[in-house]
């Protein structure tokens, strides 16, 4: 794989966002406020905190592998080895003093003036924020988000843009200020300018051959989740976005040789993302696409009425719906994607982005006649992950595309 | 009726999945004798020649047992026992012995691993075990001896010569085994690998529970493997000393609790 030169500049706006938590944290300079990826950074923005974003921290403690030598602090305190590695490895971590974010000069983790949670994910964020709510004395907030939805619902809108709009009063009193709307409608906006941007980055991936993978987008989209709601997020998109179309017309390909192209369902496997990319390579396989980057593409915000397309947003996420709806999305997905294949990842400790346990992968791979793989794994704990068995399932099931592909040309 | 003049005896065995260990103390508390054997075949059998071992340790005569208690895997295997015994309960009487005051007990025995809460009386307090998928350490270890081409004994001095240790961890005692297979297979050095089933074992112990010092541990796993000790320390980063003579904690304990008051 070749790297994206836009990598310097993803790079700069990492640390410069870590920097100025880090900076917020240590001079009290703005208040700072914990956000689940999905939850409502725009309003938080708006009402000028400093938004720390837990999921990231946990990835990273996941990609630097620094995870399982962490998580056992939290298991210590009861928090099962069944529940998300996320919280298990962060808190794990705050436990046993360490952070990743070292790397940008953080000692640890901003402290919290308030987190803020929405449970359309899973119920495991609000357990983890209140973990740290109880630690440090601070408020905890939050929407309870309706899950496992059918079709979005206007009375379930209704009920979200209620939550959101009781959320101001108290965070306003940790702010210190009044929400000024306009601010809100600009941080709507850019929030909106990002997610296009970044969904026009993704979907680049749609040219033969592709010129970013799924391995990609995991490295990339952290701006996308970080800094929702920030002009400068907004700017790398429109350099990432511009090399890749240029990649695109050149028709340089991120797998030299693409020969097959997959889609990938599910959390990534943080430890184990340079590895699998590698493995994939070696296979002339593309993992195009993939729900977990995409997930950070929220069509319907619209600035004329933030807390109303806020509370769509959030409802609409793939993560938050149910069977049908799902499966109606990876269908689209397959073939805007022209993929030969789909690989669900059976994330052991995140049933909620686990695609694997209700069949779907079958219905799926009948319906849309797609050979389909389910690899165990893990979000961060490794110890659910085999490298063996998973080059012996990706070798199978690559064969089986390339199988498929001399069939179909035979028969041609 | 007494045949020496020890006068009447009490005997603790602890039937345990790697070794029956057996334990005779006199009626001031001394211990006189002690024996143990593998765990093979039928478990009385095990039982009674480990008690026999041990009564001629103490150079004592079944005549002189005042009374049996058993513990362990198997405690009903045990022939003429009188009284059945918590595993949990006779570790926290066995290393009070020593002790005498309130300490968090790790036990890592054959089978299951326990974070005991002991208190200022030698009572369990609290008690914590690895989930039903983590049982096995010390069979673990035997595994990885096996693998690793060297007497069970030996691990400990190859675990000491190693560079890095090898990642074989896993919550689950087959998925680890495989992982040894994995490492071994990919080229990592045995003495790496003896290290990294050592760490095994120590992340499973830590994820039980907070350890509050002092911590003491008993079993097997701590008599012949001293480096997951040093392994939980550095995880845990408490200090770990292992009770005198680990492997007879729980039949030491066993005999202590069933003299006649």
């Amino acid at each position: 794989m070749t790297q994206l030169a836009s990598a310097a500049a993803l790079k700069s706006v990492m640390a410069n966002y870590f920097s100025a938590l880090g900076q917020a944290a240590r001079d009290r300079s703005a208040p700072v406020a914990w956000c689940t990826s999905v939850g409502p950074a725009e309003l938080l923005r708006a009402l000028g905190f400093q938004v720390f974003f837990p999921e990231n921290h946990a990835a990273m403690l996941g990609a630097s592998r620094r995870a399982n030598h962490v998580m056992p602090r939290a298991h210590a305190l009861g928090y099962s080895q069944d529940i998300c590695s996320y919280l298990t490895s962060d808190i794990g971590a705050f436990r046993a003093g360490e952070t990743p974010l070292a790397t940008y000069g953080l000692t640890e983790v901003p402290k919290a003036d308030v987190l803020v949670f929405n449970t359309n994910q899973c119920r495991d964020v609000r357990d983890w924020f209140e973990w740290y709510g109880r630690r440090w004395g601070v408020p905890v907030v939050g929407v309870r988000s309706p899950r496992y939805v059918d079709e979005v619902r206007e009375a379930d809108v209704d009920g979200v843009t209620v939550q959101l709009e009781a959320l101001v009063a108290p965070l306003e009193q940790v702010a210190g200020r009044r929400l000024d709307p306009t601010a809100l409608s600009e941080a709507v906006r850019l929030s909106r300018r990002l997610s296009d941007l970044w969904g026009a980055c993704l979907d680049t991936a749609t040219h033969r051959p592709a010129p970013l993978t799924f391995f990609d987008g995991t490295v990339h989209m952290g701006p996308a989740v970080v800094l929702r709601g920030a002009p400068e997020a907004c700017d790398y998109y429109e350099v990432l976005l511009e090399e890749l179309e240029s990649r695109a017309g050149a028709r340089h390909a991120a797998i030299p040789g693409e020969a097959f192209r997959v889609f990938w369902d599910g959390m990534p496997i943080w430890g184990r993302l340079r590895a699998l990319g590698s493995l994939f390579e070696e296979f002339h396989t593309a993992v195009v696409a993939s729900t977990y980057c995409n997930s950070w593409v929220f069509a319907a915000l619209d600035p004329a009425e933030p807390f109303r397309s806020m509370a769509r947003a959030s409802l609409e996420l793939f993560i938050v719906r149910s069977e049908e709806p799902k499966e109606r999305y990876l269908e689209r997905m397959a073939r805007f994607y022209q993929v030969d294949g789909l690989i669900f990842h059976d994330c052991r400790t995140c049933p909620n982005n686990s695609n694997t346990r209700y069949g779907m992968p079958q219905r799926l791979g009948d319906r849309l006649g797609l050979p389909t793989l389910v690899l165990d794994g893990d979000v961060n704990d490794l110890r659910c992950f085999s490298d063996e068995q998973a080059r012996t399932n990706v070798e199978g099931f690559v064969e089986l595309l390339a199988d498929r592909g001399a069939t179909a040309r035979g028969s041609r | 009726m007494a045949t020496t003049e020890l006068g009447l005896v009490t005997a603790g065995v602890d039937v345990g999945t790697e070794y029956v260990k057996a334990v005779v103390v006199a009626e001031d508390r001394r211990i006189l004798g002690r024996a143990s054997v593998p765990t093979r075949g039928y478990f009385q059998d095990r039982a009674y020649e480990a008690l026999r071992a041990a009564l001629e340790d103490a150079r004592a005569g079944e005549a002189d047992l005042a009374v049996i208690g058993a513990t362990g895997f198997a405690p009903d295997r045990v022939p003429h026992a009188a009284t059945r015994l918590a595993e949990s309960v006779c570790h926290a009487a066995g290393a009070w012995h020593h002790v005498r005051g309130r300490m968090t007990l790790v036990v890592l025995g054959g089978h299951e691993p326990q974070v005991i809460a002991v208190g200022s009386d030698g009572t369990p307090r609290n008690i914590q075990r690895v989930r039903r998928c983590a049982v096995g350490v010390g069979s673990f270890l035997m595994f990885a001896a096996r693998h690793l081409d060297v007497h069970p004994t030996r691990l400990q001095d190859l675990a000491s010569a190693a560079t890095a240790a090898a990642s074989v961890s896993s919550y689950c005692s087959v998925f680890s085994g495989t992982g040894i297979l994995e490492r071994l297979r990919d080229g990592a050095s045995l003495e790496d690998v003896a290290l990294g089933s050592m760490r095994s074992i120590a992340e499973r112990v830590v994820e039980i529970g907070d350890l509050d010092p002092p911590v003491v541990a008993a079993g097997g796993v701590a008599e012949y493997f001293p480096g997951v000790l040093r392994a939980i320390e550095s995880l845990a980063g408490v200090s770990v000393v292992a009770a005198p003579d680990p492997i007879y904690t729980a039949a030491h304990g066993a005999a202590l609790l069933v003299r006649p008051s």
